[in-house]
């Protein structure tokens, strides 16, 4: 976990890119986004806050990033803090009391954790297409297995064939043994 | 075995996505470890929604670069404050005062009369219009920057002026005083006492926003026109009492003091796409993008404060 400790000098190569030419900032949000979108979300409370949430990370870290000097801070250390801050907003227009703690930045357990659930958003990314279609719909479309059967025109029990097929390829990939 | 697995693996999916307890799988060797991805699953981003943010930050960066600066209006910054009062009263104030000269002047019969007014190196228009003075509450605030604080606010007195704060010196590296001009619109006069005041961010006359949220209006402003946050001074319990940010080459100071909704010109070369990206971030629409017989496109939209946003293409240079 190198690059939670203490800044990489990709990092750094990635921020002055940014800084440099603006344009160039969606590099920094293809390497963080899943992890942000992964903090983010199991504090969210649903996947409409998490969505909004992140989406508001990545535009004040945008809109942050000439006032951003490195100083050898991870780059996902400072986009945590953004994201804890847009947590605790979305917590206070919820009606949450102000003297709430305010949202935790993660600790070395939940850095792996979130490590291993990007590894794994990574995996489904690249599963086939059909595979992915699946977890998709059940997960963030949150589909019944009827709906995406009708969908994708194919009978219930291919989907749960493809649905079990796409989570044996995950827990392959993640080196798990079943 | 395998058909069993499929369906003892739904219906512990089915489980997950509801978050009804899915402990008991967790006892099935063949299951437990692929209900765990399960559950892991429930926080994955959708293909979709990344896309999506991914599009609005590419259109962002390329507009804050390009569009915003390219098309404004010559003599003008990005933005310009649009000044709304009821007659001629608030341009004699501003020549009285800051001698502010008169650049241009529209009647337009029945609905009153457009006026540009330099003040300094900055420009403020007015919106002139007899039945404004039935609409309460549009007024506004400016931080404008003279070489002798003490005669000018004089002057402002002289020129029907009401004090909100004699000049005197502010730890901020100014010496200023605080003027209500006869339509309620606040008048921050300053001169500056120390090399790091706030003049060399700034123009001579600045547009200062009072908002009842300001970290999630500088969000709104950043998404919607590209505004980029220069400062921003947070003091413990959260309050702000201090930020800026910059829209094109424009700077527009933040504080809490008294909301109030104001109205803006916005000169860019994309109307309809500055305008669409502004309903996106949450603005509400008040007209669409529409040429106007004078040569400008021009489309209306209110933030979330409830100030007016007029997004313009200028006129061709004839």
């Amino acid at each position: 976990m190198g690059d939670v400790a203490t800044g990489t000098d990709d990092d750094r190569a990635l921020i002055e890119t940014a800084q440099a030419d603006p344009a160039r900032f969606v590099e920094v949000y293809d390497r963080y986004v899943d992890r942000i979108y992964a903090y983010v979300s199991r504090r969210a409370g649903s996947r409409a806050a998490a969505e909004d949430i992140t989406s508001d990370v990545f535009q004040q870290a945008l809109a942050a990033l000439p006032r951003f000097e490195w100083r050898g801070v991870p780059l996902a250390a400072w986009l945590y803090q953004i994201a804890a801050n847009a947590l605790a907003n979305h917590w206070r227009r919820q009606g949450r009391e102000a003297d709430d703690p305010p949202p935790d930045l993660p600790d070395e357990r939940e850095h792996e954790d979130l490590q291993r659930r990007v590894s794994l958003f990574q995996l489904v990314d690249r599963l086939p297409e059909l595979q992915r279609r699946v977890i998709e719909m059940r997960f963030v479309e949150d589909r019944s297995i009827r709906d995406v059967a009708a969908a994708l025109d194919r009978s219930e029990g291919a989907i749960k064939q493809l649905q079990l097929r796409a989570l044996e390829n995950l827990r392959k990939g993640m080196g798990i043994h079943g | 075995m395998a058909d069993e697995l499929v369906d003892r693996l739904d219906v512990a999916i089915d489980a997950v996505i509801a978050r009804r307890d899915a402990t008991a799988t967790l006892r099935d060797p063949d299951l437990a470890p692929l209900v765990r991805i399960a559950a892991d699953l429930r926080h994955y981003p959708g293909a979709e929604f990344k896309a999506r943010l991914r599009a609005q930050l590419e259109r962002r960066t390329t507009m804050t670069t390009a569009e915003l600066t390219a098309n404004v209006r010559e003599g003008f910054a990005t933005v310009t404050p649009y000044v709304w009062v009821p007659d001629r009263g608030l341009a004699d104030f501003l020549i009285k005062t800051f001698d502010a000269v008169q650049t241009r002047v529209d009647e337009h019969g029945q609905h009153g009369t457009h006026r540009e007014l330099r003040v300094g190196d900055s420009m403020l228009m007015l919106g002139e219009d007899p039945r404004s003075g039935t609409v309460p509450g549009r007024r506004m605030a400016f931080h404008v920057f003279v070489d002798d604080v003490d005669a000018v606010f004089a002057k402002a007195l002289a020129a029907g002026g009401e004090s909100m704060g004699d000049p005197a010196d502010r730890p901020y590296g100014e010496r200023s005083g605080f003027i209500k001009d006869p339509y309620g619109n606040h008048w921050y006069i300053a001169t500056p006492l120390a090399p790091w005041s706030l003049k060399r961010a700034l123009r001579s006359v600045t547009p200062y926003l009072h908002a009842h949220d300001v970290r999630a209006y500088m969000g709104f402003l950043a998404r919607a026109f590209g505004a980029v946050e220069e400062e921003l001074h947070e003091v413990s319990g959260g309050a702000i009492p201090y930020a800026r940010s910059r829209i094109g080459d424009a700077a527009i100071e933040f504080g809490t003091h008294d909301p109030s909704p104001g109205a803006f010109f916005i000169y860019v070369s994309d109307p309809d796409a500055v305008y669409e990206q502004a309903l996106t971030a949450g603005a509400k629409p008040l007209s669409p993008p529409a040429d106007q017989p004078s040569g400008i496109r021009i489309g209306f939209v209110e933030d979330p404060e409830g100030t007016h946003w007029y997004i313009a293409r200028p006129a061709p240079v004839a």
